[in-house]
């Protein structure tokens, strides 16, 4: 019994140790600050942090900026709130979950402060910013997070030195054209985001319930009149042409850089690599025109924006607030622009002439007139990921409905199935 | 004199069987399967060379050789600071290797040199607590450690890697057993000390053993990304390991800049970890079987 | 050298904490006034025998647990049945700039702290009743005019008889702070409902009893889904762990004695060529791989050049453009084990060719000569002596291919889309190990109560599966053999 006697003897005194570790904060001379930005937006929000300090020169700040790409920053902000950043960017269809785990301010809870500090209301900021990227950042009525960028959508790129801008209109000219020219048409069609772009066209939707299910009615007839089953034959017809490329969901930067394609879906964030490969055939226009049943539909991507949220948990919260506003407010939004080519939420910002004059970002806009705000839970990635690949792979007979029918049946159980 | 005999008539049949032809054949084998070993780390030596940037998947040598991939990563940007990354890890390294060498030899010199009644019981505990997937106790550690403030910080790593090392004392202790008891008993008689055994008899004799233990301690921080990230989460990249930081670079919209300064990273690394396997790969193969085969 | 004293059968355990209580009665029941003082100071017994340096010590030590559990340890564990039950509230204080937040309760901090305070409750249990036990002990050599240690004397101790305290102190606190807390954490954590819906700060969870074991075996709200993957999962977990561990073991003995053959000219340059392969670190050798074999890698590019997709295509083993390496199950599975072969016999090949040198040469060479094949010689001496030696490492290699996190995650996490709808419902895939899916649900899904709870499923499967083989393969104690 004498070792455990010591060995828990050691342990208390360890133990005893920490308790004492765990700190006081110390005096408020200094207002720290933590944010999160992705590692491409580093060197910009360096920038911008000095430019806020200034703004406030009357204060001192410590502010730390993190790495922390928008994709994930849900992940690694419900790991554990506590610890993330006071401040950080996110891609607009994590809002619901970060809400859900209570990781967001109520915006309207801190309106003095932007009243009292930046002399502007709540009101003032959603004015300034897009319609959609408002509505897109408001949940139970409630603006959670700042606006910062309109342009999380993806369209078609494409060679216009073998695709003529008619050809690329719709798939079934544009699949044509591709394979006269021995190139290829790359689709992502393993990710839920991708893919819901022709359910959501033939009038089929998503939503969100109270309780964090997702609603979905892809297995049924849409109002205008076409069903599931004719938009998964259409999907699968578009897939079985010897011209077309499934493209796994993150390699399509590499696919675009091997010079294969000659049309590819995909959004800004690969403009510059999409201009390298196709040089002076580069051009860009909203989704082509699929055939389901018998009727021309216009494919709807989901139509996303990246908002910088605060943290509901920060230390210094009002601060946070201001910061973040400063990050997405005018001038932030045209400095992002010039340095990174990303498109601005805010509608000043979005009418300055180099942005009016960018191919992508036009592309992005006239697409913007299709795309719709994507409204799902956690449980629609996965399924929907499964089901885009059945189709890539081909394991759905392109000729039994009743098979298609029944594999969506399966889709729609997956996705609606209760959080638990 | 039949033996000699026999031997002869072996040797014969030996010369016979090491006829030029299936040495060659033989030798061909390996070359072979040592081809097929070496393809992806060729291709990974190849590919640090590569002028561009992202991942080649039209052809296995790169079309244009560069060194600018190794030249970005000691000139470094925000996202990779390979200089400093590999500075962190060898002193993570360095100290994981130190405390978990110290703690397994102990354990090991505890439960095979010496007899106590808690010994039957520790050990038992010891093989169940190996059975439980690391994976699931992640999240406990990582509150664990934020309780002791130490996310985000290296000693929280140096501690997530060694504290437990004591579970792996069973090679040691295997070693141990080798050593013969007579030895001991003698020094005992002689008025040792547990502690002067320990020092003088058990120890001088363990090289094998020690090696072994300091190589596999040393490379865990080399190797491990899972924990770091989760511990190292407040996207720091000063603070980051080896491995984060070149896992990171494989983000989505980073992989196309950064493949090839990844595989110069892989490259940058092995290289000490191999040139220790080499020089120790004799102490190392001794040491893991070491207490199994003296006997 | 089997000790008398080491039994560990259940009655020797129930005998042993008989008669620690049994002492612990009869130093109350016979011990003078500071024997029974003790039991309220603990530090009395020593110092009235003059050990003052341990009275203080042991003073000190019940202070400490005193202000431990009225500073920290009651709070939480009052807490423990109920998880909490105070949600986060908070003022926004426009002076400050600052949230004032109530005291509210945060469940994961309730389980963890509940259980360290439980932790060292228990440890200042046994110290108290061994302290009584201990005053009575130091009584009972003061009224036989026995000689009580000196401070000296017991230092020395520590370096000599109980050399084994000192030694594995620190070593056994290290794992129980790093790995048997949170172990045992996440054993509760199985019995919660800590998933997204319930988690802290701002929400609490608590104790649901068996329901997500239930849910685990098809029971509950989820359906048929999570049963049917969990028995996929398990099943392709099972084969995995017998592949990688058997076609590691012999491609690893198998390499060895080719390199060991007195035919191979210069064996040191070949396995220095093999060993370079571990020194590269797995997560840059696997995900380089995986990018090797990606559906628009270079291998399919390669292959669709010399026409090999083609063939394949033409002969309908194939329906894609590309040759599904690690992106369809059977394809998928098959390129896994290849793939840990590549990682994992030049590791083997090390430890055999370690065994092999030690191999009974005189045994050899009189085989030989009595006119035995090569194959004889091998299967009749060089394996047998191979498992001997190196078969309860067999075992450990298997519970750890169970548990291999790296090869499977690093290979296919990203690059792998299940075609099977009903495991993409419950978050599996065909690929998936045990410790993958439970990483998974964790990581993207916060689920920790299933993950948990498949935690312990493994544990059990890993537990069931050494007991049997360590009682079939090495009957009784192997350590004293060679001393």
């Amino acid at each position: 019994m004498k070792i455990m006697k010591k060995v828990l003897a050691g342990m208390l005194t360890a133990a005893m140790l920490c308790t004492m570790a765990v700190p006081a904060f110390a005096g408020d001379e200094s207002i720290s600050l933590t944010l999160w930005g992705a590692e491409e937006d580093q060197a910009l929000l360096k920038e911008l942090v000095e430019k806020f300090e200034e703004q406030y020169a009357d204060f001192s700040f410590d502010i730390r900026i993190g790495v922390e790409s928008e994709s994930t920053a849900k992940d690694t902000v419900l790991t554990d709130i506590e610890a993330a950043a006071d401040v950080f960017a996110f891609a607009s269809d994590q809002i619901f979950d970060l809400q859900k785990a209570g990781a967001l301010a109520t915006l309207s809870e801190y309106g003095a402060v932007l009243e009292n500090l930046a002399g502007k209301t709540l009101d003032d900021v959603k004015a300034a910013n897009a319609a959609g990227a408002v509505s897109a950042a408001t949940v139970d009525g409630e603006l959670m997070a700042f606006p910062m960028s309109a342009d999380n959508s993806f369209f078609l790129y494409y060679d216009k030195s073998l695709i003529s801008d008619e050809e690329a209109a719709s798939w079934d000219t544009l699949l044509d054209a591709a394979e006269k020219a021995g190139k290829k048409v790359g689709y992502t069609l393993a990710s839920g985001w991708y893919n819901s772009a022709f359910f959501y066209g033939a009038g089929l939707t998503t939503g969100l319930n109270a309780d964090g299910t997702t609603a979905i009615d892809w297995n049924t007839v849409s109002p205008d009149g076409i069903s599931g089953v004719d938009v998964t034959k259409a999907m699968l017809k578009i897939a079985a042409h010897p011209a077309f490329q499934a493209v796994a969901d993150g390699d399509l930067s590499n696919q675009i850089a091997s010079g294969k394609l000659c049309a590819v879906a995909s959004g800004t964030w690969d403009a510059s690599a999409v201009q390298k490969a196709f040089g002076d055939g580069y051009a860009a226009s909203k989704l082509p025109a699929f055939t389901a049943g018998d009727k021309a539909v216009e494919m709807a991507p989901p139509f996303g924006y990246k908002f910088v949220g605060v943290n509901a948990y920060a230390e210094n919260i009002g601060w946070a607030i201001l910061l973040a506003d400063f990050l997405t407010n005018e001038e932030s939004q045209v400095a992002r622009f010039l340095q990174r080519q990303i498109g601005p939420s805010n509608l000043n910002a979005a009418a300055i002439d180099e942005v009016q004059e960018n191919i992508a970002l036009a592309a992005v806009v006239e697409e913007g007139n299709y795309g719709i705000v994507q409204m799902v839970g956690g449980k629609f990635w996965d399924p929907t990921a499964t089901f885009g690949e059945k189709i890539a792979q081909g394991t759905i007979p392109a000729d039994d409905d009743a098979a298609i029918q029944a594999a969506l049946d399966s889709l729609v159980e997956g996705v609606t199935a209760p959080i638990e | 004199m039949k033996e000699k005999e026999a031997r002869e008539i072996h040797k014969v049949k030996k010369l016979k069987e090491n006829r030029t032809s299936t040495i060659a054949v033989h030798n061909i084998v390996i070359a072979v399967l040592a081809v097929i070993w070496l393809i992806p780390i060729i291709w990974l030596v190849c590919t640090s060379f590569s002028s561009y940037p992202g991942m080649n998947t039209s052809t296995f040598f790169p079309a244009e050789w560069s060194t600018a991939n190794y030249a970005k990563l000691f000139h470094p940007d925000t996202v990779a600071q390979f200089p400093q990354w590999f500075k962190n890890t060898f002193i993570i390294a360095c100290f994981t290797c130190v405390i978990s060498t110290l703690f397994v030899l102990m354990v090991a010199y505890a439960t095979s040199m010496m007899r106590f009644p808690m010994r039957k019981p520790l050990m038992n505990m010891a093989v169940i607590l190996n059975l439980f997937p690391g994976m699931l106790s992640m999240i406990a550690i990582y509150f664990t450690l934020k309780f002791f403030n130490l996310t985000n910080s290296h000693i929280g790593l140096i501690l997530v890697y060694s504290a437990s090392s004591g579970l792996g004392y069973l090679i040691a202790k295997g070693f141990f057993d080798t050593v013969p008891r007579a030895l001991c008993e003698a020094a005992k008689l002689d008025g040792c000390s547990e502690a002067g055994i320990f020092f003088r008899i058990i120890l001088p004799v363990s090289k094998p053993i020690i090696v072994y233990t300091v190589i596999s301690s040393f490379l865990g921080p080399w190797m491990d990304f899972v924990f770091a990230k989760m511990i190292l989460n407040a996207g720091i990249s000063e603070k980051y390991t080896v491995a984060v930081g070149l896992y990171k670079m494989l983000d989505r919209s980073l992989i196309n800049n950064y493949f090839t300064q990844f595989c110069a990273g892989g490259v940058l690394v092995s290289i000490p970890i191999s040139i220790l396997f080499v020089i120790m790969q004799k102490f190392y193969v001794e040491g893991m079987t070491g207490g199994a085969v003296k006997g | 050298m089997p000790d008398k004293t080491e039994r560990t059968s259940a009655v020797e355990v129930f005998k042993a904490i008989g008669r620690f209580f049994g002492d612990f009665g009869e130093a109350v029941a016979h011990g003078d006034l500071w024997t029974r003082l003790s039991l309220i100071w603990m530090g009395a017994g020593y110092a009235r025998r003059k050990k003052y340096f341990r009275a203080v010590v042991m003073t000190l030590f019940e202070i400490f647990i005193i202000w431990f559990t009225i500073a920290f340890g009651i709070r939480y564990v009052s807490k423990f049945g109920t998880l909490g039950t105070v949600k986060p509230e908070k003022v926004f204080n426009m002076q400050t700039m600052k949230n004032e937040w109530n005291d509210y309760d945060n469940s994961f901090q309730i389980l963890l702290f509940s259980l360290f305070t439980l932790v060292v409750w228990l440890a200042a249990a046994v110290i108290w009743f061994t302290n009584v036990k201990k005053a009575y002990a130091l009584q009972k050599l003061a009224e036989e005019g026995k000689h009580i240690s000196t401070f000296r004397e017991d230092v020395r101790d520590y370096i000599g008889k109980k050399f084994h305290v000192t030694l594995l102190t620190l070593p056994v606190l290290g794992v129980v702070i790093f790995t048997a807390i949170p172990i045992l954490l996440l054993i509760l954590v199985a019995f919660t409902n800590y998933d997204q819906n319930h988690m802290p700060p701002t929400n609490l969870f608590s104790w649901v009893g068996l329901q997500n074991f239930i849910s685990l075996f098809g029971g509950g709200s989820l359906g048929a889904s999570f049963g049917y993957a969990f028995v996929r999962v398990l099943g392709w977990t099972l084969i995995w762990a017998f592949f990688a561990t058997f076609t590691n073991y012999f491609g690893g003995i198998l390499l060895a004695l080719y390199l060991n053959s007195k035919k191979t000219r210069l064996p040191k340059l070949w396995r220095t060529l093999f060993v370079v392969t571990i020194a590269v670190p797995q997560f840059v050798s696997l995900l380089l791989v995986r990018n090797f074999f990606s559906n628009g890698g270079i291998v399919n590019t390669i292959c669709a050049r010399i026409g090999l997709t083609g063939l394949l295509r033409s002969a309908g083993l194939i329906s894609t453009s590309y040759i599904p390496f690690l992106s369809a199950p059977g394809w998928a599975h098959v390129m896994i084990i290849l793939i840990n072969i590549w990682i994992g016999v030049p590791y083997q090949m090390l430890i055999s060719t370690g065994v092999l040198m030690n191999l009974p040469a005189d045994q050899l060479e009189s085989a030989r000569m009595d006119g035995a094949s090569r194959f004889q010689v091998f299967r009749h001496i060089t394996m047998p002596y191979l498992l001997f030696v190196t078969g309860p490492a067999l075992v450990t290699d298997f519970v750890r291919n169970i548990n291999n996190f790296n090869v499977i995650y690093l290979l296919t996490e990203g690059a792998y889309t299940t075609t099977n709808q009903v495991l993409a419902n419950a978050q599996a895939k065909e690929v998936d190990l045990l410790v993958t899916w439970l990483f998974r649900l964790t990581q993207d899904y916060y689920n920790y109560k299933m993950a948990s709870a498949i935690g312990i499923i493994v544990f059990l499967i890993c537990a069931a599966f050494t007991l049997i083989a360590f009682n079939r393969m090495i009957r009784g104690d192997r350590e004293g053999t060679y001393q």
